[in-house]
């Protein structure tokens, strides 16, 4: 098993009132897989994926990544598992920008700590995987709406992290691009690429192997595709 | 592999932040000029400050370093630093000849004596006059005592003094602005109404924090006395065999004008007794006083500027809150977010460091040419302002740099 939880709990506290966002979720995602994590607004999918993702820490419950138990670790050590082993793809991109596209893509090798020419190489080789070796010099806002999606997923992919997360990767994108990306991500997966994408879209979480339906902090039902 | 992790990180940090700083300094130069205006003035008074005194210190020092560290002079008021301390030794009797001779007898480890008498005079030669001069009455070896050496003419002698000849030696500015081109030797000039033959010329000394050393005319010291009478103090000047035996022939000369004077046992000595050394050690504990002013008003300025610094540096988290998100969830750590905003706030700084510097030496350059003041520029004030300002940029830099450090990365990462 690549993700594994056991009775993943995430209460915040507002003031007097506790807020249960998940109350006990089990998941199991086995590597190579294509996951769709859906679901309506408040349903406690965002904070599956922010758990999942190692930006947050559950309240109550084990969650085990490549092996790790990450449940328990400090907040640097949560960063140093997002650098190896994660890599994210948001709604609104979250580039840098003043950066090129290559900067951007090179920036989680500069958190480890990676020699700056091998730095060049590998985000090039990103870079070329997402199509995008013609636009590398130029800064996100010299970029369309799926090319900027495109940058932000060679960063994604650049430290050849275990699993890569997708919340609302086509939220801001227009109805063709957001299929091209998609086909990206298909692409990206038959080459073994683990993915887990947070969507409401139906159409959108179609291309993916499994679909987890969370609602009221909890997973309600899981299908599985084709 | 931690620690290379780290350093490397840094390293880019270092060159990813320096840059952006200074073009975000250069972006936006009203902000600009407020943040950095503090540190700029902090700097500028410490660069300032310490190149001039540091210039006073190498002149005045030089100064009395040739006075020479082997003489030294015995006065009846010395420096006097209070109004209380002039009344105390006004009380004093004059040192008079006798005791100089009693000194001269019975010093052993004196190696020459002599005495003088100053005065204000005018001197004249026709139709030029010098109103203001500095008359002195000396015995024909204190201006070899005071290293006073003739440049045309001849030096008083003995007998110059033991017939009171009514001869002088002219300060350098007495003799050109008395003779200009003429030689002076041998004329016959009036001081303070009594004719006198010129017959020697002192070599130029220039100035001395604006007054000039050339304008004196020196007398045989007998002819003073016959001229101006005897009730004034004679200030005793003493050469020491060597510089070893300075302090010996200080308590020497002290228990014999003690003795001379008939000062009881338990009474301070009623006479002060003056060495270059002592001088120098005076003009240092005025500079001192100068230092300290300025270390107040730096520090005020480096104060101001720092808080500046660090409201800047807060507003910049602020608006990269969703950058400093995105690093984050990307896999920077708490250190390496801190290190960014360092670096930032530093770079801010040590900028205004660098302007601070330029200007402090331009306001040293530019008091030098206005006024008598020397200026030194010491790289270790060039050095110690780039410390300072990189100091203040750590020190109020380190709270923003730890609020953007602590942020939470799903917080940061919801912000504008």
């Amino acid at each position: 098993m690549l993700i594994e939880t056991k009775d993943l709990w995430k209460v915040y506290q507002m003031g007097k009132i506790e807020i249960q966002a998940l109350r006990g979720v089990d998941v199991g995602v086995t590597e190579g897989e294509y996951v769709a994590i859906m679901g309506p607004s408040g349903s406690g999918k965002s904070t599956l994926m922010n758990l999942l993702g190692c930006l947050d820490t559950p309240t109550r419950g084990e969650y085990r990544l490549a092996g790790k138990l990450v449940s328990d670790m400090s907040e640097d050590e949560l960063a140093i598992v997002r650098n190896r082993e994660v890599g994210f793809v948001f709604q609104t991109f979250n580039l840098l920008s003043r950066a090129s596209a290559l900067k951007n893509v090179e920036l989680p090798l500069v958190y480890n700590g990676t020699p700056a020419r091998e730095r060049v190489e590998k985000a090039e080789a990103a870079l070329d995987m997402v199509d995008l070796t013609d636009r590398m010099d130029h800064k996100p806002n010299e970029l369309s709406g799926g090319q900027r999606q495109r940058v932000a997923i060679a960063r994604a992919l650049v430290n050849s992290p275990s699993i890569i997360f997708a919340d609302e990767p086509t939220g801001n994108l227009d109805t063709a691009t957001s299929y091209e990306i998609m086909e990206l991500f298909g692409k990206l997966n038959r080459e073994g690429i683990t993915l887990i994408v947070v969507t409401h879209e139906t159409d959108i979480a179609n291309y993916t192997n499994r679909i987890l339906h969370v609602r009221d902090g909890k997973i309600e039902k899981e299908e599985t595709n084709k | 592999m931690r620690k290379r992790t780290r350093k490397l990180s840094l390293f880019s940090s270092l060159r990813e932040s320096i840059p952006l700083a200074l073009f975000s300094l250069w972006t936006n130069k009203l902000r600009a000029f407020l943040t950095l205006l503090g540190v700029v003035i902090g700097v500028a008074t410490v660069i300032a400050v310490v190149s001039i005194i540091a210039g006073m210190n190498n002149y005045v020092i030089g100064t009395f370093a040739a006075w020479g560290s082997d003489n030294f002079s015995v006065q009846r008021i010395g420096v006097i630093m209070s109004a209380e301390e002039y009344r105390e030794k006004n009380k004093r009797e004059n040192i008079t000849i006798e005791q100089k001779e009693a000194v001269e007898r019975l010093c052993r480890s004196c190696d020459d004596v002599g005495a003088q008498l100053t005065r204000d005079g005018n001197i004249k030669y026709e139709r030029e006059s010098v109103d203001d001069t500095y008359i002195i009455g000396l015995t024909a070896n204190v201006l070899q005592l005071s290293r006073l050496h003739v440049a045309i003419g001849r030096d008083l002698t003995d007998l110059d003094i033991d017939h009171r000849r009514n001869v002088c030696v002219l300060g350098y500015e007495v003799a050109e602005v008395l003779f200009s081109t003429l030689d002076p030797i041998g004329k016959k000039v009036r001081l303070s109404g009594d004719e006198f033959t010129v017959i020697g010329v002192i070599e130029k000394r220039g100035t001395f924090l604006g007054q000039s050393m050339d304008n004196f005319v020196a007398i045989p010291f007998s002819t003073f006395t016959k001229m101006f009478g005897k009730d004034q103090s004679v200030e005793i000047i003493i050469r020491a065999q060597n510089r070893e035996v300075m302090f010996a022939t200080q308590d020497e000369v002290r228990t014999i004008l003690r003795s001379a004077r008939e000062v009881p046992i338990s009474d301070d000595d009623d006479f002060d007794i003056l060495t270059s050394d002592m001088l120098i050690q005076l003009y240092k504990s005025f500079t001192g006083a100068a230092f300290m002013v300025m270390i107040g008003i730096s520090s005020i300025s480096l104060i101001v500027g720092g808080i500046v610094i660090m409201n800047i540096m807060l507003v910049t988290v602020a608006e990269r809150t969703r950058e400093i998100g995105i690093r984050k969830a990307i896999g920077a750590r708490k250190r390496d977010i801190l290190n960014q905003f360092l670096v930032e706030s530093v770079t801010v700084s040590a900028a205004g460091g660098v302007v601070g510097i330029l200007l402090g030496v331009l306001i040293a350059k530019l008091v030098a040419l206005a006024s008598p003041l020397p200026a030194s520029i010491e790289t270790w004030s060039i050095a110690m302002g780039i410390l300072i300002s990189s100091t203040v940029g750590i020190f109020f830099g380190i709270y923003p740099a730890m609020r953007a450090a602590r942020l939470d990365p799903i917080e940061a990462l919801r912000a504008d």
